[in-house]
């Protein structure tokens, strides 16, 4: 009996150890994260592919974002690539530095993947020395949305809060705290997402195109950081704790609206009560900067491919990606905006969104075509760290300029190993 | 030993201590070789990655070896993230396992009725996961969470406080989260030890006069010491490794004013550009300070 049951235990361990690798077999797995998202557009690619090609087994599995940066660490570090998959989603702003600290597990698709088509600051992303190594999947364009019934209680109304800057924009923000009591716009606190978004809006990043850390001489930086400040004073931004709560905010109607990357539609979409209420726009813009703008861009991801197993066969079925039908099935369940502009040609994009009772696909790729790049760099995450401390220390009541010159030496701290 | 045994039997290899020894050698040797293979050679694997620098993937001694050590002295984050954890120590452990004691004579009490519930309620915590825990507790903590809803409420507050948002009340919340967690697991050993004392000490006492709070510190601690010193020992390990309360609880945040160490070692780990030497130097110092720390316990608390 003894006998019987260890066999069985060794056999069990030896089928995992089989059914982890993923070889050269005929078959494409895929790690992705989100289920309404990302997870939900391979289902339909895979689908769609399986009329072109059935004999080919498509699984995927859902992986968190933060994990699938872990395993690819653990697996270069102790050499099994074999363990990855062969397809993953890799959040834009780590791409650039996983593709430098692990270059053996990303394929390099230069060459071998058709990116006619994609806007080249999309594309930027997951390049590394003129090396392409991602397909980009969705865009993190920026847009303004508002509930239209609230802004109505204060006398206003969506157009009132186009094309407007900065000044306007709190302005208005006061007058509607005052008859409403809420703060027009959440975000996370320590996060700065806003802070990202409304300094990309100008052109300017965090670092500078030699890659070396830019806060201290960034006066796009200070003046966001002003600006932030102010609205957080005056109530017309409100921090909440964590995501959750912000995506609750957006919920509860405990603000009038947010800015953010298209992809937050998504959220604002899941609280049916609310259809019909919402409008879309764009983003208010920094008063007398050179090259600012009302477009932004925050988020978004591309996919990765795994060097040394089935890539042909991958790339082959990530044709998809450059296919009208695909990006028409998604739009409709997803709402992730592709970024290839054949996308365009798709019927739902001109089409009126069901919850908006507008176009606003079709609006949002208007306003993907206006975004100012952004510089990422292997240290993105470090610097954005950095900025969050400043920007939090700045709001607790210290000194703008000493703070961030603590940021800047502890990114170049981190850049100096 | 042996050399000083009169050997009687010189031709034979096996004598009964050879056998003996050997004997207690096959049973030590299966979990040392263990120990050895998962738990010795990766230390001294990491010590070996503590000299190195550059790529995970391709890591070279550093120039000079001890560089990543001479960069702590210079990182600031993590000297404040030495802070946050010490912070947490000096508060959170001396309360912890008074409130233990306090627990745990209270439930020795023969009298008690529902004792098994009460303990049952107490230990409880313990049987939940760290991170479950420590969502709910942000959860809680939140703007517009339930804590403030009690409070305002109760109208011990006029408007709603940010707990999670002050660097305050922030590590106040740390330390509530890990003394509701913690309490009822070092109350288990108090009272197992507590139940190893002879109940007529308490009887004689109580016959001399001595209340309840004498028979506590009287008999009650004094006969506690090793445990006391056990417990003492644990949590001082267990709080300088602290990891999940600040990860999932705070981030970290308000910047970086709650961040522990071992946070600290997994953001070089995994947020930022991955640094393997660095974070493995990082964490060769907290085994240091543990084992400084449990030393002098040790030497303080063991007085025979």
């Amino acid at each position: 009996m003894k006998k019987l049951v260890s066999l069985l235990l060794a056999l069990c361990l030896l089928l995992t150890v089989a059914g982890a690798m993923a070889a050269e077999d005929g078959k494409i797995t895929i790690w992705t994260w989100d289920p309404n998202f990302n997870i939900k557009s391979m289902q339909i690619a895979k689908e769609l592919y399986a009329k072109i090609n059935p004999d080919v087994e498509i699984v995927i599995e859902e992986v968190l974002s933060e994990d699938i940066e872990t395993r690819v660490t653990t697996a270069a570090t102790s050499n099994t690539i074999d363990t990855l998959p062969d397809i993953m989603l890799c959040q834009d702003n780590s791409f650039q530095k996983m593709v430098m600290f692990y270059p053996e597990v990303y394929a390099n698709l230069t060459g071998k993947y058709d990116y006619e088509g994609f806007p080249a600051g999309k594309l930027a992303y997951s390049t590394v020395d003129g090396q392409n190594h991602g397909i980009p999947f969705d865009a993190g364009t920026v847009v303004a949305t508002y509930r239209t019934d609230i802004l109505e209680q204060a006398g206003y109304t969506i157009a009132d809060l186009t094309d407007i800057d900065w000044d306007r924009f709190i302005e208005i923000g006061k007058d509607v705290k005052a008859k409403t009591g809420l703060p027009m716009l959440t975000g996370q606190a320590g996060s700065i997402d806003m802070v990202l978004i409304m300094m990309q809006s100008c052109g300017a990043s965090m670092f500078n195109e030699d890659g070396s850390v830019n806060f201290v001489n960034n006066e796009a930086c200070k003046m966001v950081l002003e600006y932030y400040k102010t609205m957080c004073e005056l109530g017309v931004f409100a921090e909440v704790n964590s995501w959750d709560a912000y995506c609750g905010t957006l919920a509860n109607g405990s603000c009038v609206g947010t800015i953010n990357g298209c992809w937050i539609l998504g959220t604002v979409m899941a609280v049916p009560e609310y259809a019909g209420k919402w409008a879309l726009t764009n983003m208010p813009k920094l008063p007398g900067v050179e090259g600012a703008t009302h477009y932004s861009n925050n988020g978004g991801s591309s996919w990765a491919l795994v060097n040394g197993t089935d890539i042909d066969l991958a790339l082959d079925f990530m044709k998809m990606y450059r296919n009208v039908e695909f990006y028409n099935e998604i739009l409709p369940t997803t709402s992730a905006i592709g970024t290839w502009a054949g996308a365009k040609e798709a019927p739902n994009y001109a089409a009126d969104n069901e919850y908006y009772g507008a176009p606003i696909f079709a609006t949002i790729v208007e306003y993907t075509a206006h975004v100012p790049a952004n510089q990422t760099g292997a240290y993105y995450y470090d610097a954005r760290g950095a900025l969050g401390t400043a920007v939090t220390n700045y709001m607790l009541g210290g000194d703008l300029m000493s703070e961030l010159q603590a940021a800047e030496d502890e990114t170049n701290f981190n850049m100096g190993f | 030993m042996t050399n000083t045994t009169p050997a009687r039997k010189k031709h034979r290899f096996w004598t009964m201590e050879r056998k003996q020894s050997a004997a207690g050698w096959a049973f030590l040797a299966p979990a040392s070789i263990l120990i050895f293979i998962f738990s010795f050679w990766p230390m001294f694997q990491a010590l070996l990655i503590s000299f190195k620098t550059g790529k995970p993937t391709a890591l070279k001694y550093a120039e000079p070896l001890w560089r990543n050590y001479q960069y702590m002295l210079k990182d600031k984050v993590f000297q404040q993230s030495i802070g946050n954890t010490f912070t947490y120590l000096i508060i959170q452990v001396p309360i912890m396992l008074v409130l233990a004691i306090i627990f745990a004579s209270l439930l020795n009490n023969r009298d008690l009725k529902f004792r098994g519930l009460f303990r049952t309620c107490i230990f409880l915590p313990c049987a939940t996961g760290l991170v479950a825990y420590s969502m709910i507790f942000r959860t809680m903590f939140e703007l517009d969470g339930m804590i403030n809803g009690i409070l305002l409420n109760l109208n011990l507050i006029n408007e709603r406080i940010n707990w999670l948002n002050n660097p305050n009340t922030a590590k106040a919340v740390i330390i509530l989260g890990l003394i509701w967690r913690w309490t009822g697991y070092n109350m288990v050993f108090f009272l197992s030890g507590m139940q190893g004392i002879e109940y007529s000490i308490y009887e004689a006492a109580r016959i001399d006069g001595a209340n309840q709070f004498q028979q506590l510190i009287k008999i009650t601690i004094p006969l506690l010491k090793p445990i006391i010193l056990v417990t003492g020992i644990m949590s001082t390990n267990g709080t300088l490794q602290l990891f999940d309360e600040s990860m999932n609880l705070t981030k970290g945040g308000p910047a970086n004013t709650t961040i522990t160490m071992s946070h600290y070692i997994y953001n070089k780990m995994f947020v930022g550009a991955p640094n393997f030497g660095y974070a493995a130097a990082m964490s060769f110092v907290i085994l240091i300070m543990v084992a400084i720390l449990s030393a002098i316990e040790t030497k303080v608390g063991d007085k025979r």
